[in-house]
């Protein structure tokens, strides 16, 4: 349901020029497809213009990649039950993400696992 | 440098400008068009009572998308004339071409001006009513419109602005707002651009079958940019005990825009 409404949201923003953009557009991800991350949180930052999570993806060899992960606005995230204190660095986390069309390393928040088992916004089965 | 020894040599520099003389002295501008002394907004002691007439807008209020129905038509857009159909034009080809990408021009830091302030998502804001005026605070860039009640008339030659000059009245609950005086380095909305001759005229009020939404009719007539009025209707929802949080964009710009007008993404 949470993507059908970002899908749809997607579309109003390119239909409704004057509607259309909230801090910037979204056109840099591909609303589309949806990555999977498996890592622990490097950092997270809730701010606006919006809040930011650093993901660091452990890679085969011992090194690992991080992720900048853009999401909504704190308010917005709070409306959906987040708080500063959801996440931690250090915590295990599943990621779902919108990823940037350039093929850089980054992405638009859909949705978490916690280690706990816990979610929050759109998760994939 | 330390902050104390700046602040010394900015009143300084500041002393050495003829306007020195006036310095800490007090300033005393004028009445608003159209006021008296005494009648402003400037002057709301005794007055306080006069708001327990107005409306119950407390708490604040995010933009509602109101779910088209399926296969419905795409909402109407302004119809814009002459050069500023020419530009936007050009400029929906120059999108469609970059992968919908569209350029900036400005930081992403910058704020939009009106009318798109009363069409932000994401972001909440908040009413507060005072005698003579009515103050909107936007979560977004940290943003303060003046809608002032207080009877004054428009300055005759406004200085553009992102949010105008406004005055307002109440018609029963509603909110009536007329303003000019926006800068035409800003957009109607994507690609759309505009004259110093924009108006823009809203009507606000509460939502008949439901206290905890907000409705907005707002109607912008531009003699130089639009065919005709274009009015869009929108609406809000409420948080009764929901607070802004601070928005310093310039602390936190992960997508600044490059020479060529590209949203980077740090």
């Amino acid at each position: 349901m949470k993507k059908n409404l970002l899908k749809l949201a997607a579309g109003f923003l390119l239909l409704a020029p004057a509607a259309s953009m909230a801090h910037h557009s979204f056109a840099m991800f591909d609303m589309q497809k949806t990555v999977t991350l498996k890592g622990a949180v490097a950092k997270f930052k809730w701010q606006n213009p919006h809040a930011w999570l650093e993901v660091d993806v452990p890679l085969t060899g011992g090194k690992s990649e991080r992720w900048a992960i853009e999401m909504t606005s704190p308010n917005n995230l709070a409306l959906e039950g987040w708080k500063r204190t959801s996440l931690k660095a250090g915590d295990k986390v599943t990621l779902y993400v919108h990823p940037l069309r350039n093929g850089a390393k980054g992405g638009s928040f859909q949705g978490v696992r916690l280690a706990t088992g816990a979610t929050l916004g759109q998760v994939d089965q | 440098m330390s902050v104390r020894y700046a602040l010394l040599l900015f009143a300084g520099v500041a002393a050495a400008h003829p306007a020195a003389a006036q310095m800490g002295a007090p300033t005393a501008s004028p009445p608003p068009a159209g006021l008296g002394e005494g009648e402003s907004a400037g002057y709301p002691s005794g007055r306080y009572d006069e708001l327990n007439q107005l409306p119950d807008w407390g708490g604040i209020w995010f933009l509602a998308f109101d779910m088209p129905a399926p296969n419905s038509a795409p909402p109407p857009e302004p119809k814009l004339k002459g050069e500023y159909l020419e530009r936007y034009e050009a400029w929906r080809k120059e999108v469609a071409a970059n992968n919908g990408v569209a350029k900036r021009e400005r930081s992403n830091c910058s704020a939009p001006g009106m009318p798109i302030f009363m069409q932000i998502p994401q972001y909440p804001f908040e009413y507060l009513f005072t005698p003579g005026r009515v103050t909107i605070n936007q979560e977004a860039w940290m943003q303060t419109r003046t809608i002032w009640t207080d009877g004054r008339k428009h300055p005759e030659d406004p200085s553009p602005t992102y949010n105008g000059h406004s005055i307002g009245h109440w018609e029963g609950g509603a909110l009536v707002v007329d303003t000019i005086g926006i800068s035409d380095d800003l957009e109607l909305g994507m690609g759309m651009g505009h004259s110093d001759q924009l108006r823009v005229v809203e009507r606000i009020r509460l939502s008949e079958s439901d206290p905890d939404k907000l409705l907005a009719e707002i109607t912008l007539t531009d003699p130089e940019a639009l065919a005709e009025p274009f009015t869009l209707n929108v609406s809000y929802r409420r948080d009764r005990n929901g607070t802004l949080i601070e928005f310093q964009c310039s602390e936190n710009d992960r997508n600044p825009v490059n020479e060529d007008g590209e949203t980077e993404y740090l």
